[in-house]
């Protein structure tokens, strides 16, 4: 069987909480596997199914629900905290996540149709003037 | 389309790219096939001798075997992609994105495709992220 | 189950993390990975000093960090990163030496390919699981009663009989057939002795062919080399106590070990490249046609400097030496740049990987190569001591540790 494996992510804005993920994930009856973690849950099952599942998780807060496929089962010992540390992948995953507020506050931008600002990134100051301050300090 | 993501592993840029409506072409999935593939047993990645040779393609020989492992898990990624969203300054990341070299490389490689390809930086404040969110919402969907 | 924390970037992307772990399960050790809070990697970056740029590289300096501030718990540590990885190489010998530095841990550091194998790891494993385990066996700085040890080594096969602290039999020979070369070398030793196989009250094995004999003969201890060579080398040069380099050119491995009190915090294995190794020299003697135990003799009256040796390889290094010859110049000073060009290359590609501590107790095979010893001296600014019967130290190593079993 071929199985996809997806995290579901919720925003720290987000008022959704693990739980009802889960719950939600329970009462649609589809033949998929959740587990609930700190940040939202595992989901694993055939790819359609996981696609279908995610589509009705997305409606409980469609801004504030991210996911990403993994690549290693649920539970994988290969990957499992207590053998191996964190996975590679969850320090990326903690920053992602604390950074999912302004992505959100983005997307809801983006949605309304606002158009992009320019934003000027100030240039080094030229040498002679670092020059200047140098002496005037002295 | 196929949009290839940099970082391969960002849950950001894979959730926009399917929230846009394209496929994104992230290194889970291969790791997946990877790891589903039982006929090797070269755990956890089940990169195996084979594919690092593989990955001289993309780097000789004198460069390190992580890299040329790397490539050889990405590099498939990167010629199958149809557009890439490249993000600079990501947060700290390990493992597969773990080395500087192979990253700077992988950047190197898509640019070199000359395929559709917009360059970001990670969001440190509102007003970036809200740039960062319309520039890759209006190139995926100029993509169309 | 001792616990080896593995601190590395790039095992799993070279196809080598599964070796790894498959060598330490072979010697009954478990590879751990402290875990670090992200939050925490800026902090331990900061107080290390050292900040590279690949991520890996700073996740590998906080599990350091967290080791040496006993936030994690771990018997001994595994330093490796990809070879011909500039950025950590530095990362890796710095993080040794810290580790060094702010712990007890027994650490050893490997530079791998892709071709490594668990094989290729499986002595320093365990070594280092020696270190840990068998503290109180290392300890053992007197031999007791009437015991052996037997070193069948790549090249040469050594035995030597021991009673009550002192070598009263020691014997060697080229390596044939393992069994036998290991029990016609014992049978000699035993005969020097005026002793037969039945007085023996234990046997100590080491080398290549340790398992094999060690079955056979009921060994009670069969172990590497590395923790066993050092033992040998401290007990022939009386220097049981306090630190010192041990300098191993053998026929095949190198080992450069670093000693506290005789037992080994730190090595490096060498086996990847025929020029650095005694073979290199047993090549260069038959071009000479001089007998390898005299080609020490004939480097000694000659001047490597007049010699334009280009390759350590001992293919084209070979071929260098063989031109010099044709240009005229003399077998001496062919000799000597043999001699300085493995020395030469010792210390270039391993004893970087370790601190040589003073005093260098050269050992092996090649320590009875004059020339050898004095290339080695020159190219260190201090010459190494070599112990008499410094060829047995493997032997000595086994015949002293295995009578740790008779007590108690």
């Amino acid at each position: 069987m071929v199985r996809e494996t997806r995290l579901v992510v919720i925003s720290p804005l987000s008022e959704i909480t693990p739980d009802q993920i889960t719950r939600k994930v329970h009462s649609l009856g589809y033949e998929v596997t959740v587990k609930e973690t700190c940040y939202g849950a595992v989901l694993e099952g055939p790819p359609e199914t996981v696609s279908k599942v995610m589509q009705e998780l997305r409606a409980l807060d469609p801004l504030g629900i991210y996911s990403k496929i993994r690549g290693f089962p649920l539970g994988d010992p290969k990957r499992c905290r207590a053998q191996h540390g964190s996975r590679p992948g969850f320090s990326q995953l903690q920053t992602e996540w604390q950074s999912l507020s302004l992505v959100e506050k983005g997307l809801e931008c983006a949605l309304r149709g606002d158009k992009a600002e320019d934003i000027d990134i100030p240039e080094r100051i030229p040498v002679k003037d670092l020059q200047r301050f140098c002496e005037e300090v002295e | 389309m196929k949009i290839f993501i940099d970082p391969p592993n960002s849950l950001i840029l894979f959730d926009l790219v399917e929230r846009f409506g394209h496929e994104p072409l992230s290194v889970m999935a291969t790791i997946q096939e990877r790891v589903d593939n039982l006929e090797i047993d070269m755990p956890p990645m089940n990169v195996t001798l084979t594919d690092v040779k593989n990955g001289l393609k993309y780097a000789g020989i004198e460069v390190p075997s992580g890299i040329r492992g790397r490539l050889a898990v990405w590099g498939p990624l990167i010629d199958q992609a149809e557009a890439a969203i490249i993000m600079e300054d990501a947060p700290y990341s390990f493992g597969c994105v773990g080395c500087h070299r192979t990253n700077l490389l992988v950047d190197f490689l898509v640019r070199k495709r000359k395929l559709p390809t917009i360059e970001i930086d990670y969001p440190r404040t509102e007003e970036d992220a809200r740039n960062m969110v319309i520039r890759v919402k209006e190139f995926l969907e100029g993509l169309k | 189950m001792i616990k080896i924390a593995q601190l590395s970037c790039g095992t799993e992307y070279s196809g080598v993390q599964y070796e790894i772990e498959k060598a330490s399960r072979a010697v009954g050790a478990k590879m751990v990975y402290p875990d670090v809070e992200a939050s925490q990697i800026d902090r331990s970056i900061r107080d290390f000093g050292f900040n590279p740029v690949s991520p890996q590289l700073k996740l590998m300096i906080a599990r350091a960090v967290h080791l040496a501030e006993g936030r994690y718990d771990a018997d001994a540590v595994f330093i490796a990163t990809c070879f011909r990885c500039a950025e950590g190489a530095l990362v890796r010998n710095e993080l040794r030496r810290y580790i060094q530095e702010h712990t007890d841990l027994p650490v050893v550091t490997y530079s791998f390919t892709e071709r490594m194998k668990a094989n290729q790891l499986l002595t320093r494993m365990e070594a280092l699981v020696t270190i840990v385990s068998r503290k109180e066996l290392l300890a053992r700085e007197r031999q007791i009663g009437i015991t052996a040890g037997i070193d069948s080594g790549s090249t040469t096969t050594k035995a030597v009989v021991m009673v009550d602290n002192k070598i009263v039999g020691k014997a060697w020979t080229g390596s044939g057939e393992v069994l036998e070369s290991a029990q016609t070398t014992l049978n000699e030793a035993l005969a020097e002795a005026g002793l037969k196989m039945s007085d023996l009250e234990a046997i100590g094995t080491t080398g290549y062919g340790r398992f094999t004999i060690g079955k056979q003969m009921n060994a009670k201890l069969v172990q590497e080399e590395l923790t066993t060579n050092s033992k040998g080398a401290v007990w022939l040069a009386d220097r049981q106590r306090g630190e010192a380099t041990i300098l191993d050119i053998g026929g095949m491995d190198n080992k450069a070990i670093t000693v506290r009190d005789g037992i080994p915090d730190n090595f490096t294995m060498g086996g990847i490249c025929a020029g650095a190794s005694g073979r290199f020299l047993e090549i260069v003697s038959r071009r000479l046609k001089v007998e390898v135990t005299e080609l020490g003799a004939l480097a000694d009256q000659g001047d490597w400097r007049k010699i334009n040796m280009n390759s350590y390889c001992s293919v084209f290094g070979i071929q260098d030496l063989v031109t010099s010859l044709a240009e005229g110049n003399t077998r001496a000073d062919v000799a000597a740049a043999a001699c300085h060009s493995v020395a030469e290359q010792i210390y270039e590609q391993q004893l970087q990987e370790i601190d040589v501590r003073d005093p260098v107790i050269q050992v092996g095979g090649t320590s009875l190569i004059s020339g050898m010893v004095y290339a080695v001296g020159e190219i260190l600014g201090k010459a190494p001591i070599v112990p008499p019967d410094s060829q047995f130290i493997g032997a000595v190593g086994g015949a002293l540790l295995s009578s740790g079993f008779l007590e108690g």
